[in-house]
């Protein structure tokens, strides 16, 4: 019965597993020693994706952390990983390549809801850094020990005052990101997340690879609302530089009003604009407000209510905000 | 509930919307009470507490006038040692009192929502007010983002 309901869960999932091409672990050691500071971000890249590894780490933002256990491995050419944030409610987060599904249980039942594939830590940098290097310097800062593991300090410098600084530890042998620091421009750490154990696997058994089963619990497909859309009326102007369009959604609230998501990125930093028509009766929000390394804006524009959100400094979100503008 | 009735506050609920809030007020203690703190810790971040207390002083005069209202049985009128004495004083008068001004304060609130469509509204400051549905719709949305990993207390993912 129990292996039924899995089967079930991950099928409502999409998930679609492929048989194991090669036992092979493909961990193998490097030496960092002859690589630049890009190279070696490039290689911390790819490590996160095609190693196998598991470990806990932490996720430390303002006054807000979190500890996750991350099993990760590449089966067969494809990527697996469970990710169970241990505080509140252990929400399990199973991704295969571009897929991302959620096990979040409740009280009264287990929602499972798919989300795009992302950058998610160990693997946060994408393995082509070209739009970061147009946006900022990398230097090698030095070595330190993290997780008993030695590590290569990477330092990430923003070419202006728009972006965080970075701080990246690799690991000397494997490349893998250990840990990652985000600093704004007084030196103040905003963000950090590192590994507290890790340990590389020389396994390809997946039985780890499923949810677990509360029995008596309903399982509930949580249905996707977003669509894609184009706005032909939007124009960005003076968007602070380096800062691209990635996206472009359009969101449905439960009242039915729709709200338009723009993803801008910078390679590496990323800022969500939300843009939807002032209703009566709706009252407009504006101002500032930081929450740890995130800053929010909202300002009203021409009848239409604005609000940005990302990891970026409060000047670069503000400036986004305000390059929001309307075709006439 | 108490989220809704928090975002009805808020100006982010439609009051359209949320005529089943207005049924529960009417007949749940406890939403009433939170309805009451709700508007308080709102009042208190505008700066506008004397305005209710104003309020709710009113009311109490209104009630103070209107004996009848508070629906106290023979009973008690009988064994009340001083007919004259203000029943205010009585806890029985306070709870009465508060759900009348509870009734009372849905109503104003709805006519002032009404009102405001056709005029320039005031602001909700972000600080005051923090949206968190567009906070949880960047994570889902955003191509990296370590920030992923933190859900706040009224962090559902929802979209």
């Amino acid at each position: 019965m129990r292996s039924v309901v899995v089967g079930l869960v991950l099928m409502m999932a999409g998930f679609v597993l492929v048989s194991p091409v090669s036992a092979e672990v493909s961990a193998k050691p490097q030496n960092n020693g002859l690589l630049d500071a890009w190279q070696i971000l490039e290689k911390s890249a790819y490590a996160a994706r095609e190693l196998n590894y598991e470990g806990q780490f932490s996720y430390v933002n303002g006054e807000n952390s979190r500890i996750v256990d991350i099993k990760h491995m590449n089966y067969g050419g494809h990527e697996v990983a469970r990710n169970i944030v241990l505080n509140d409610s252990n929400r399990e987060v199973f991704s295969q390549g571009n897929d991302i599904v959620i096990v979040q249980p409740t009280n009264k039942n287990v929602m499972i809801k798919k989300r795009r594939g992302k950058n998610l830590f160990p693997a946060m940098l994408p393995t082509n850094l070209n739009l970061i290097k147009q946006n900022y310097k990398a230097f090698i800062a030095g070595k330190e020990t993290v997780a008993d593991r030695e590590a290569t300090i990477v330092e990430l410098v923003p070419n202006d005052a728009y972006r965080y600084r970075y701080m990246v530890w690799t690991d000397a042998k494997f490349g893998l990101i250990l840990k990652m620091t985000l600093v704004d421009g007084n030196n103040k750490t905003l963000e950090q997340i590192y590994f507290n154990q890790l340990s590389m696997l020389n396994s390809q058994d997946l039985n780890w690879f499923q949810p677990k089963i509360e029995i008596g619990k309903e399982y509930v497909t949580e249905q996707p609302k977003a669509l894609k859309h184009v706005d032909d009326d939007l124009i960005m102007t003076n968007l602070p530089v380096g800062y691209q369009q990635i996206d472009h959604i359009q969101r449905v609230k439960s009242g039915g009003s729709k709200v338009d998501q723009l993803v801008f990125s910078d390679g590496i930093g990323s800022v969500s604009v939300f843009i939807e028509p002032m209703t009566k009766g709706k009252r407009p929000k504006k101002g500032v407000m930081p929450m740890g390394s995130t800053n929010m804006c909202a300002l009203v524009t021409n009848g239409h209510q604005i609000v940005v959100v990302g990891e970026a400094p409060a000047r670069a979100v503000k400036s986004i905000a305000e390059a929001v503008s309307f075709k006439k | 509930m108490k989220n809704q009735l928090s975002a009805l506050i808020d100006g982010e609920l439609d009051p359209q919307e949320a005529e089943h809030l207005f049924t529960a007020l009417k007949v749940d203690a406890e939403m009433k009470e939170a309805w009451r703190q709700y508007h308080l810790i709102g009042d208190v971040l505008r700066g506008s507490v004397d305005t209710n207390q104003e309020m709710a002083a009113k009311i109490m005069l209104a009630l103070d006038d209107e004996p009848t209202v508070l629906g106290v049985n023979k009973q008690l009128q009988s064994t009340a040692p001083n007919p004259n004495k203000k029943t205010f004083q009585t806890p029985l008068f306070w709870s009465i009192a508060a759900s009348v001004a509870a009734v009372m304060f849905v109503g104003l609130m709805v006519f002032e929502l009404e009102l405001s469509g056709s005029e320039e509204m005031r602001p909700i400051e972000l600080a005051n007010s923090l949206p968190m549905e567009y906070l949880q719709a960047h994570q889902s949305m955003a191509p990296s983002s370590a920030a992923y990993y933190i859900q706040s207390a009224n962090f559902t993912e929802s979209e």
